[in-house]
C-alpha cells in the first residue's frame, strides 16, 4: 500500500478520497518543510509555510491531473508558497528562544551560539538578491535541473543558468568578506 | 570554491520539524479538504442547508456513497453550511487560477472538477443498500466526536470514523475497488465523494480544557463552553485563509493530555537542579534564597498524572507545588511593612525526630479600590501550533474572563504575532466590553497576519498607555515560539534593554505540552520582572488570571529574599525543601543589587525546612577531628553567628529568619526579622492550621515524586491521609484535585 505511486494517489485524492490525501501529506510533509527551511533558516517559518502548503494542496489536489509528475507539481506548490511567505515577511526574522532570554536578562546574559557550522554560507545564499538566491536553492538544494528550475521559476532555462552564474559570483565576494 | 560549498548545500542537515508541527499541518490540511468535499456536495443540495447552519444533515450524509466501499462520514467538524459553500468553492478556484498564472505548465483549470457534484448522490439510489455498504466500515473506528457534546450528538448517528492508524487496512482493500472505480471517474471527476471524517489522527480528546471536578459553580463555565462549542462551525468560515488553522482542529489534534507519551515530554526543556542536600548547622548555618510564586510546575505535573504517567524528576519543583495553593495565612494590616511572615514548627510526619520548620508569608491584599489601573497588552503567539484546544482557544476563554475581572478604567490591547504580527485591538478601555471581545473572537491560530514586529508593538502599545502610577504589563501567551517577529536583532536588544527599566513588566502565559519550552518559559518569568504560569484546564487559567490576577498583577513587594540563620546549640542539620533554582548566595541578601523574586497583592509564599534538633538521629556524623561541634558552637559561637547577630549564644531560638524586599518603586531593600522561638513550636502536626498542613503534604509529594532521599517510607497513602486532614474550605476544588492527583501518582507509570 505504501508502495503506491504518488501520482496514483494524487488522483485518488483529486477524486476526494480522504485516506489518500492524508498518505501525501505524512510522505511529502518533510520535503515541503526542507525546502521551507532552506528558503527562511527558520524551524518556525518552515512550520508554517509547510502547513500553508498543505491546506494549499487540499483544495489544489482537486484539480491534479496526470499529465504533472506529482512531486514536481507540490514542489512548485511549495515554492511559490515560500516565495510569497518570504515577500509578505520580508521585515521579520525568526528569533531563537535563547535570542530572547538572553535580550531580556541581561544580567547572567550567556553569548548566544547558534551552533550551526555552516550559518556564514546559508545567510549568504539568504542574502542574494531573491531570483538568484531562488535559482541556486533549487539548483543545489532541491536537485532540480536548470530546466525543471526554470519551469517552477517560470523564466528560461536561460535565465536560471545566468542567475546561477551571477548568485556564484556574488557568493564569492560575499563568502571572502567574511573569511 | 564556491561551486564546492554549493554542492555541500544540500547535504547540509536541515533541523527536522516538529512531529506536532507536522501534525497540525496535515489535520489542518484535511479539514481544508473535508470543506471543499463538503463544498462540492452541498452546491448541487443546497437546498439541504442554509447558512449558519450547523445541524449536521443526516439524511444527506447517510444517503451519500463513499464510491470505494470506504468509510463514508458526514464531516460534522466543518458541519457544512452554505457559507463554507459560497466561499470555498471560488476561493478554489482562485487559489488554483494564481497558481496557474505564476506557472504555465500547471494542469489547465476545470472548474467543473472543483463546483461539480456528484448529481446522482443524495438523491436516488436506494438508502438500504448504501447502509449496507457502510456496515462494515462503521465498526472499524467510531470514535466520538471529543470536544463537546453539541458534537458527540451529531456524531452518534453517523458511520465510521476513519483513523490513519488503520490506513493500510482500509485504503488497501479499498484500492483495488478505487482503481476500478477510477477508470470511470478520472476523465470526468465529477464525482466527489463525500468528505471523510475528520482525521483523527489519534485519540479523541477529552472535554475542553479538561474542566475540572472545581468548575462547578463557575458562572463563566458555561459560558465558556458553549462558546468552544460554537468555535467549529464559526471558525470555518473564517476558514479560507489557509494558514489560518481553524479551531475545529482541536478535534482532530488529539490534545496531549489524551496521549501523552514520555517522548513528547522529552521535548519538554527543564533546569535540573539536584535536591538541596542536608546542611549542618555548625558548619554552614545561614540559608539565603529568593521568594518564588511561580507555580507552572504544578501545572505541568498535573497534566503528565492525568495522562497516566509521572512527571520526569526535574520537572518537580516543589516550592511551585505548594504555592501553588492558596493559603489564607495570617497577613498585614496595613500596606506597610508589604507582607507578614508567620512562622510554625512541628514534628516531621515522616520522621518524628526532626522538626519542620514551616515560614509562610502573605502579602498585604489591596482591595479593589485601591488597585492602581492595569494597563495590559496581550502578546499572543497565534502560529500554527497554538491551533489545539488547550492552547489559544484557551488562552482566549481566559482573557474574557480576565476582562470581566478588571475595572472599567483599565485598559486591555491585543498584539498577535506569528509568521508576521499585527495589533489585533489597540488598548480599549474595559468599559468598551463588546470591542474587546470582538477581538478576542476573531484570534485565530496561523490566521496571517502582518506589520512590524511583535514584541515592539506591544511595548510601543504599553508605553502608549503608559501611566506612572499605573500596572504597566505584557502577559506573553504562548505555546513556546519566540518567533516574536523583530525587523532587526539589535533593533530588539536596544529596544527591551531600555524598556527593562521603564516600569513595563513582562509575565508569561505558557500553554500546550510537548513543545513548551519549560526552561526558557521559567527563566523568562524569572529574569524579566514577571510571573510565568503554565495554563492547562480553563480552570487554571481562571485560578491566573481571574482569583489571582491582583497578586500576579499587582506586585506589592519586589527583590524578596529571605535568609535564616540556624543556632547550632539548637539545630544540628537542616534542609531546604524546594528552592534550588532560586538559592542565592549568603553574601547577595544584603546586595541590593542582586534581583529576586516579586509578591503580588495577597500572594501567599510558603518555605518549610526539615531540621534536625541537636541530639536527635542525624544523617551527617559528626567530624572525628572537628570535636563536638554543637558544645563548641554553643560555648562560643561561630565566626557566622557572631557577625550577624552579635554573637549570641541564647538557646532559646532556633534560629533567625530575616527578610528583605523593596517596594516596587524603591530600589533600597528593607529587612523585617523575626527570630524562631520554642513558642512557636506544635507538640504535634494535628495542632498545626490547616494550611500548614496542606502545604507540609504538598511538600511531602513533591519530594516523593522526584525521588527525594529524605522522605523514606512516608507514602501517597501518608500524603493523601494528611491532605484530607486539611482540606478546609476549598472552595474551587483545588485540595480535592491535588488529592486526586496524589491517588493518580500511585498507579502512574514513571
Amino acid at each position: 500500500m505504501s508502495e503506491e505511486k504518488d501520482e496514483t494517489l494524487a488522483r485518488r485524492a483529486a477524486g476526494g478520497c480522504r485516506a489518500s490525501f492524508a498518505l501525501l501529506l505524512e510522505r511529502h510533509y518533510d520535503r515541503v518543510y526542507r525546502l521551507a527551511w532552506r528558503w527562511t533558516g527558520s524551524q518556525t517559518a518552515g512550520q508554517d509555510i509547510a502547513q500553508d502548503v498543505a491546506a494549499k494542496l487540499a483544495r489544489a489536489i482537486r484539480t491534479y491531473r496526470a499529465d504533472a509528475a506529482f512531486s514536481t507539481w507540490l514542489h512548485r506548490i511549495a515554492y511559490t508558497t515560500t516565495v510569497d511567505f518570504l515577500r509578505s515577511n520580508q521585515r521579520t526574522v525568526a528569533v531563537d528562544p535563547s535570542e530572547i532570554v538572553r535580550l531580556i536578562d541581561s544580567a547572567s546574559s550567556v553569548p548566544h551560539d547558534t551552533g550551526a557550522a555552516h550559518d556564514d554560507l546559508w545567510n549568504a545564499v539568504r542574502s542574494l538578491p531573491d531570483q538568484q538566491r531562488d535559482a541556486v536553492l533549487l539548483v543545489y538544494c532541491e536537485d532540480l535541473s536548470h530546466a525543471e528550475a526554470s519551469a517552477v521559476m517560470g523564466c528560461s532555462e536561460k535565465t536560471v543558468s545566468w542567475h546561477v552564474h551571477e548568485a556564484k559570483k556574488r557568493l564569492k565576494i560575499i563568502l571572502e568578506a567574511v573569511d | 570554491m564556491t561551486k564546492r560549498d554549493l554542492e555541500n548545500l544540500k547535504r547540509l542537515a536541515v533541523p527536522p520539524a516538529l512531529a506536532e508541527a507536522k501534525r497540525a499541518a496535515i489535520a489542518a490540511a484535511l479539514v481544508a479538504f473535508d470543506a471543499v468535499s463538503d463544498a462540492n456536495v452541498q452546491f448541487k443540495n443546497s437546498t439541504q442547508g442554509s447558512a449558519g447552519s450547523d445541524r449536521p444533515m443526516r439524511t444527506t450524509s447517510q444517503t451519500r456513497s463513499f464510491f470505494m466501499g470506504l468509510a463514508s462520514h458526514q464531516n460534522m467538524a466543518v458541519a457544512a453550511s452554505l457559507a463554507v459553500l459560497v466561499i470555498a468553492a471560488p476561493i478554489a478556484l482562485k487559489t488554483y487560477q494564481d497558481e496557474r498564472t505564476r506557472s504555465p505548465d500547471w494542469p489547465a483549470p476545470k472548474p467543473t472538477a472543483v463546483a461539480a457534484v456528484p448529481a446522482q448522490l443524495g438523491k436516488q439510489p436506494s438508502e438500504e443498500k448504501k447502509q449496507e455498504r457502510l456496515t462494515p466500515a462503521a465498526k472499524l473506528d467510531s470514535k466520538p466526536f471529543p470536544d463537546n457534546a453539541d458534537f458527540q450528538e451529531k456524531t452518534e448517528a453517523q458511520p465510521s470514523v476513519q483513523s490513519l492508524d488503520g490506513r493500510g487496512d482500509k485504503l488497501g482493500s479499498a484500492s483495488s475497488a478505487a482503481n476500478l472505480a477510477l477508470d470511470g471517474l478520472l476523465a470526468k471527476p465529477a464525482a466527489v465523494p463525500p468528505p471523510p471524517p475528520p482525521s483523527h489522527l489519534a485519540a479523541p480528546s477529552p472535554a475542553p480544557a479538561g474542566l475540572p471536578n472545581g468548575i462547578a459553580g463557575f458562572d463563566a463555565g458555561k459560558a465558556a463552553r458553549d462558546e468552544l462549542s460554537n468555535l467549529p462551525a464559526r471558525q470555518l468560515k473564517f476558514g479560507q485563509s489557509n494558514l489560518g488553522m481553524p479551531n475545529s482542529l482541536a478535534s482532530v489534534e488529539p490534545p496531549e493530555a489524551s496521549k501523552a507519551r514520555p517522548s513528547d515530554e522529552e521535548r519538554d526543556v527543564f533546569n535540573a537542579p539536584d535536591v538541596n542536600p542536608v546542611k549542618q548547622a555548625a558548619t554552614e548555618p545561614v540559608s539565603t534564597f529568593s521568594i518564588d510564586v511561580d507555580t507552572a510546575s504544578y501545572s505541568f505535573m498535573r497534566r503528565a498524572l492525568n495522562s497516566g504517567h509521572l512527571p520526569p524528576k526535574e520537572a518537580v519543583r516543589v516550592e511551585e507545588l505548594i504555592n501553588y495553593f492558596p493559603y489564607s495565612y495570617p497577613a498585614p494590616e496595613s500596606a506597610d511593612p508589604p507582607f507578614k511572615p508567620t512562622v510554625t514548627v512541628m514534628p516531621s510526619p515522616w520522621k518524628p525526630t526532626d522538626k519542620l520548620v514551616h515560614i509562610a508569608i502573605k502579602g498585604y491584599d489591596l482591595k479593589r479600590a485601591e488597585r492602581p489601573r492595569a494597563n495590559l497588552v496581550f502578546l499572543m503567539d497565534v502560529s500554527g501550533s497554538m491551533g489545539p484546544e488547550d492552547r489559544l482557544p484557551l488562552v482566549k476563554n481566559a482573557l474574557r474572563l480576565l476582562v470581566d475581572q478588571l475595572q472599567p478604567d483599565d485598559t486591555v490591547g491585543i498584539v498577535t504575532y506569528a509568521s508576521g504580527s499585527g495589533i489585533a485591538l489597540e488598548p480599549t478601555k474595559i468599559s468598551d466590553k463588546q470591542k474587546i471581545f470582538a477581538a478576542i473572537d476573531k484570534l485565530e491560530a496561523g490566521g496571517s497576519t502582518n506589520g512590524a514586529g511583535g514584541i515592539a508593538d506591544a511595548y510601543r502599545l504599553a508605553e502608549a498607555g503608559f501611566d506612572k502610577s499605573a500596572v504597566n504589563r505584557i502577559i506573553l501567551a504562548t505555546d513556546g515560539d519566540f518567533n516574536v517577529g523583530i525587523t532587526d536583532r539589535d533593533q530588539l536588544t536596544s529596544y527591551i534593554e531600555r524598556k527593562r527599566n521603564s516600569g513595563v513588566f513582562l509575565s508569561v502565559l505558557g500553554v500546550g505540552q510537548g513543545n513548551h519550552n519549560d526552561a526558557v518559559m521559567q527563566s523568562l518569568a524569572q529574569n524579566g520582572n514577571g510571573t510565568a504560569a503554565y495554563v492547562d484546564t480553563l480552570n487554571e487559567a481562571r485560578k491566573v488570571l481571574v482569583d489571582e490576577a491582583s497578586s500576579s498583577l499587582f506586585t506589592i513587594a519586589k527583590d524578596v529574599k529571605a535568609q535564616i540563620e540556624w543556632n547550632p546549640a539548637r539545630v544540628a542539620e537542616y534542609r531546604l525543601v524546594g528552592y534550588e533554582t532560586r538559592a542565592l548566595k549568603r553574601e547577595d541578601f544584603n546586595n541590593d543589587q542582586v534581583d529576586a523574586g516579586d509578591i503580588g497583592s495577597g500572594h501567599a509564599v510558603t518555605a518549610i525546612y526539615e531540621v534536625t534538633p541537636v541530639g536527635a538521629p542525624r544523617l551527617v556524623d559528626d567530624l572525628r577531628y572537628a570535636k563536638a561541634t554543637a558544645e563548641t558552637a554553643a560555648a562560643s559561637p561561630s565566626p557566622a553567628a557572631a557577625t550577624s547577630s552579635g554573637g549570641r549564644s541564647d538557646t532559646a531560638e532556633l534560629g533567625y529568619l530575616k527578610l528583605r524586599y523593596k517596594k516596587p518603586n524603591e530600589t533600597t531593600s528593607q529587612l523585617i526579622s523575626l527570630p524562631i522561638t520554642d513558642e512557636l513550636s506544635k507538640p504535634t502536626i494535628t495542632d498545626v492550621p490547616q494550611d500548614v498542613r496542606f502545604s507540609v503534604a504538598v511538600a511531602a509529594f513533591g519530594d516523593i515524586v522526584r525521588g527525594a532521599p529524605y522522605v523514606n517510607g512516608y507514602t501517597y497513602d501518608d500524603v493523601i491521609a494528611l491532605a484530607q486532614s486539611a482540606r478546609g474550605d476549598d472552595p474551587y476544588g483545588y485540595r480535592a484535585e491535588f488529592i486526586n492527583l496524589v491517588r493518580l501518582a500511585k498507579s502512574a507509570r514513571p
